[in-house]
């Protein structure tokens, strides 16, 4: 089992582990998040990823996970199986950053700027919002995000 | 003023084998009283990002023993710190922290137990349950000289499975490893077990 985001290849995360921790957390996260009309990971952001850009993507995508999403979020988590899954989350999460090793030299050349582009679509919808519903939605759309780096896991 | 501190727990340590981890601790003694212990854990994450911000064990909260499972919350390959306080009624002792932080890329991989069976020609390995994260690399071949080693990777668990339809009068060999994906190792093989088939070859 191992994830291949175009060049960046990464082993040591087992997926089915991710899953598992976001459907403890699940039904806690996303009753809170009260603004259904709005998706952050929106279909013109993971549709289409090429293999070029996926490496690019998810490395920005988890990178603003860990920093705003988690970060903020994981204090108010009161209860006792949401940090526990939120651990096992962010800590994955770090893991997968540390091996994901996109490629600075043809930064200019292939995948990147059309990665930053979605990213930026993301971070924009979701600077829209009150940063603390923000939170709450982007953290809601994890099974979001994981479906789309199921694609790159193969066993 | 002479009021007696409950003494925090001292000599932390993990002993990690096959992927299941126990936190073990000198334990605290107060003559006629009952103290229970409390474990938590912080991953590469917390310690990053807020390091403030500790997470109570699932088993441990509270331990009646000096020992705690931590194998549930062990769930990503970065370094944990842990920490463990005493109790004795309302009374708590201060933390004390594991003193290098535990990664389970360390646990120690042992050679996995085998039960090689024939079912009449055919040969079948059963092999013991050691949970999801396990794959098994099972190596066997036909003793004779020149034999080719054949390999196969079995994932499920504690259920026999068909390696080989065997020759009459032939012996074969069986050894087998584990490999755990989450921290990429293997454990060294087992010893090899061999089989003998009854009867002579048939002629052709």
């Amino acid at each position: 089992q191992e994830f291949q985001f175009g060049p960046c290849r990464v082993e040591g995360i087992t997926l089915q582990e991710l899953w598992d921790a976001f459907w403890a957390i699940k039904d806690i996260v996303q009753a809170k998040d009260n603004i259904t009309s709005v998706r952050l990971l929106r279909k013109e952001i993971l549709q289409n990823v090429s293999d070029a850009e996926s490496c690019y993507l998810i490395h920005a995508l988890l990178k603003f996970y860990l920093n705003t999403i988690f970060k903020n979020y994981h204090d108010k988590a009161a209860d006792f199986r949401v940090r526990k899954s939120f651990s096992t989350l962010a800590n994955n999460f770090v893991v997968l950053l540390s091996k994901l090793q996109p490629s600075q030299e043809n930064k200019r050349f292939s995948g990147h700027d059309s990665a930053r582009r979605r990213f930026l679509l993301f971070q924009r919808a979701f600077k829209q919002l009150d940063i603390e519903a923000a939170q709450t939605k982007a953290l809601g759309e994890v099974d979001i995000l994981l479906t789309w780096m199921e694609k790159f896991y193969h066993l | 003023d002479g009021v007696a501190v409950l003494p925090p727990p001292y000599n932390l340590s993990v002993q990690s084998t096959n992927m299941k981890h126990l936190l073990t601790w000198s334990p605290v003694s107060v003559p006629g009283e009952i103290i229970h212990y409390f474990v938590e854990y912080q991953g590469e994450y917390e310690s990053l990002y807020m390091s403030h911000v500790w997470i109570p064990s699932s088993w441990c909260s509270p331990a009646k023993g000096p020992e705690c499972d931590i194998t549930d919350d062990i769930t990503a390959t970065v370094p944990y710190n842990l920490r463990v306080r005493a109790t004795q009624g309302s009374e708590t002792s201060a933390w004390s922290t594991l003193k290098h932080p535990f990664n389970r890329n360390s646990t120690i991989l042992t050679p996995p137990v085998m039960e090689i069976t024939k079912d009449g020609f055919h040969l079948v390995i059963k092999l013991e349950d050691l949970g999801p994260q396990f794959e098994f690399l099972v190596a066997y071949w036909r003793r004779e000289p020149g034999a080719k080693e054949h390999v196969k990777v079995v994932r499920s668990r504690g259920i026999p499975v068909h390696l080989e339809t065997m020759q009459p009068g032939a012996a074969y060999c069986v050894k087998v490893r584990t490999f755990v994906k989450a921290i990429g190792r293997h454990s060294p093989f087992s010893q090899a077990e061999c089989v003998k088939v009854q009867g002579e070859t048939l002629p052709l």
